[in-house]
């Protein structure tokens, strides 16, 4: 830095060393990490049958809460159930919830926002009221309503209850979006030669809000896992029966009581983990802003 | 003027919402008022308990009754409590706001604190170690943290209780209030800080990037002046809108809380009149949770509409919105 006795110069600084272009690697400033241990998990769940230990829904009734060792890698849970086998197992339901859920708010919410976006003032006032609402009563009320009416909850009534409450947000945002590009000439163009509504949507709308969404599209699965895990842990989820990471968790009462900290802290574990991992990703897509220097310094 | 029709409307629509959708889920709602008794009754008895609760007529004809009666005040009772039910939510929602408001209060004054220290020391070690600690805590389930912290505080080392808000016997005992309230609170405040210290770190570094810092610093400002006079002043206001918005998010949070603790509150009460249909109850708690958000949000607004007066003149719902044409 330029020192004097009496002044400081701000605003000048050395420019930062950057490494020659060849020497940086193609994996820096990617989670490349969070990425291994996503297509770890993914690829273990997928491949299950060939690697676990026990049936994970077998119910060893003459070992139960037996602590982690040789034979029970991860222990066994206060029904008997191998902990190691349900991890990779139960994985299954909880990404497959996590993905389908996120793909059916994701369609949700680009129909609508991008509706809502190009409907005259009056609708659009309308819509977003609609959405307001929605907004405003607590998610998890809805959730117990929605699936009281559907009965009892399976992996795919699940993920269908989450999609169609978690779209709110996002379809807020492309709203905004769309709105700031509908009057673009590239837009008016394509109307007057006669595109159709999902054509221009498509064509013309998407490209320029995917970007802006994308990172909402993966906090949506984050938050779809957790919520499944925490409907699942409440008891208004998936039943015991259905084997998922929230489920697990779900006989934790059982386990505080018969102080067996493995089948609360394993599947807590995985789950958080595979959590930070897709939050690491959706952080490193959304990186890619304008970057300015600080003029504090 | 405006703004109140559309609360009112807003408030409507909710309830006629909730109604509906409540009533036509399957369910017993006998069952909350009788419990399991119902089983063993003959149908004359049935019908006999369903008229004298007002359960068998069509569903608009009892929604116009409890619209009436709650226009004049009177919610219906609870079916499981027996007893009026703004009497039920009364007794309950002290300790929710005990536990909600601290919390709100805690992570308004320390996630503002982490931002700003995390932001003056931008991509020093403190800030990275913060901001990796702070992404992982707040990637843990809310309830997971919960339980975890039950197994270590209250069962391994013993130190804390794990459920409840008071010792039996022990209801005016502030202490005892106080050690009770310490583990869901910090759940509460864990699971919520990072998300809104991050906004703030955010916020104050885009705000340092504006040349009208760079200016203060040439005029001969020192950086601390610069930052608590001048950026911190300009971000502060958005902060506030969003803390506005944020009320029944961290209520939210207080309700899954309140259930593994099984504190006595309004998210227990809540989980249960859902779940075992208890009507009169279920519908207050949702018109009373609607009316804070619609509340908090006009404030937000109007928060913004203060500091930002352009807001007002162009499209209201839209904040960020730039108008092209």
């Amino acid at each position: 830095m330029m020192e004097n006795r009496l002044f400081r110069v701000v605003g000048i600084r050395p420019l930062p060393q950057r490494p020659p272009e060849r020497k940086r690697k193609w994996y820096s400033g990617k989670p490349i990490f969070s990425i291994v241990f996503l297509i770890v998990i993914f690829t273990g769940c997928m491949t299950c049958e060939w690697f676990m230990t026990k049936d994970p829904a077998y119910l060893d009734l003459y070992n139960c809460s037996v602590p982690p060792g040789r034979e029970f890698l991860f222990g066994t849970d206060t029904m008997g159930r191998d902990i190691f086998s349900m991890i990779w197992y139960g994985g299954r339901a909880s990404l497959f919830i996590g993905i389908f859920s996120t793909l059916l708010s994701t369609g949700i919410a680009v129909c609508f926002g991008a509706f809502s976006g190009c409907a005259p003032a009056w609708l659009d006032e309308l819509l977003m009221r609609f959405v307001e609402i929605m907004i405003s009563v607590p998610g998890l009320l809805i959730i117990i309503l929605i699936q009281a009416v559907l009965g009892p909850a399976s992996v795919a009534s699940i993920s269908f209850v989450i999609g169609i409450t978690g779209w709110t947000s996002m379809a807020k945002v492309i709203r905004t979006e769309v709105r700031q590009i509908r009057g673009n000439e590239h837009v008016i163009a394509a109307r007057c030669m006669g595109g159709g509504f999902f054509h221009i949507l498509w064509k013309h709308l998407a490209p320029n809000f995917l970007p802006s969404i994308m990172f909402m599209a993966v906090m949506n699965i984050r938050s779809a896992i957790a919520a499944e895990s925490t409907l699942s842990f409440m008891g208004i989820g998936l039943p015991l029966e259905v084997i998922s990471w929230g489920s697990m968790l779900s006989l934790s009462e059982k386990a505080l009581s018969a102080r067996a900290w493995w089948i609360i802290l394993i599947p807590g574990v995985f789950l958080t983990a595979t959590l930070l991992c897709i939050t690491e990703l959706g952080n490193c897509l959304r990186r890619c802003g304008i970057k300015r220097e600080n003029n504090l310094s | 003027m405006k703004k109140l029709m559309l609360f009112v409307f807003s408030i409507f629509l909710l309830s006629v919402i909730v109604f509906y959708v409540s009533r036509l889920a399957p369910g017993d709602p006998l069952i909350s008022y009788f419990g399991d008794r119902v089983e063993k009754m003959s149908p004359e008895e049935r019908q006999w308990a369903e008229e004298k609760l007002g359960l068998n007529d069509p569903i608009h004809v009892q929604y116009v009754r409890w619209l009436n009666n709650a226009l004049h005040g009177d919610f219906g009772i609870s079916y499981k409590y027996k007893m009026d039910a703004a009497e039920v939510i009364r007794s309950r929602l002290g300790n929710t706001l005990i536990l909600g408001g601290t919390g709100f209060v805690l992570i308004f004054v320390f996630s503002l604190l982490l931002g700003i220290l995390c932001a003056w020391r931008e991509d020093g070690w403190m800030d990275r170690v913060i901001c990796k600690l702070g992404t992982i805590i707040s990637c843990i389930p809310e309830f997971w943290l919960a339980l975890v912290l039950i197994l270590v505080f209250a069962l391994r080392l013993s130190w804390l209780p794990s459920s409840g808000a008071y010792s039996i016997g022990k209801n005016g005992d502030l202490w005892d209030r106080i050690v009770h309230l310490i583990l869901p609170l910090s759940v509460v405040v864990i699971s919520h800080l990072w998300y809104y210290a991050y906004m703030v770190r955010n916020r104050i570094l885009e705000e340092v990037r504006a040349d009208y810092v760079l200016l203060a610093r040439s005029k001969g400002l020192n950086k601390r002046s610069v930052m608590f006079r001048h950026c911190l002043r300009n971000a502060i206001p958005s902060y506030l809108s969003i803390m506005a918005i944020s009320v029944p998010h961290v209520l939210g949070g207080t309700y899954i809380v309140e259930m593994v603790f099984s504190y006595p509150g309004i998210g227990t009460l809540s989980y249960e009149s859902a779940r075992y249909k208890d009507y009169n109850l279920l519908m207050l708690l949702c018109i009373l949770s609607g009316i804070l958000v619609i509340l908090c949000s006009m404030a937000a607004q109007l928060i913004n509409e203060r500091i930002d007066p352009r807001i007002r003149s162009g499209d209201v719902s839209a904040d960020r919105e730039v108008n092209k044409t």
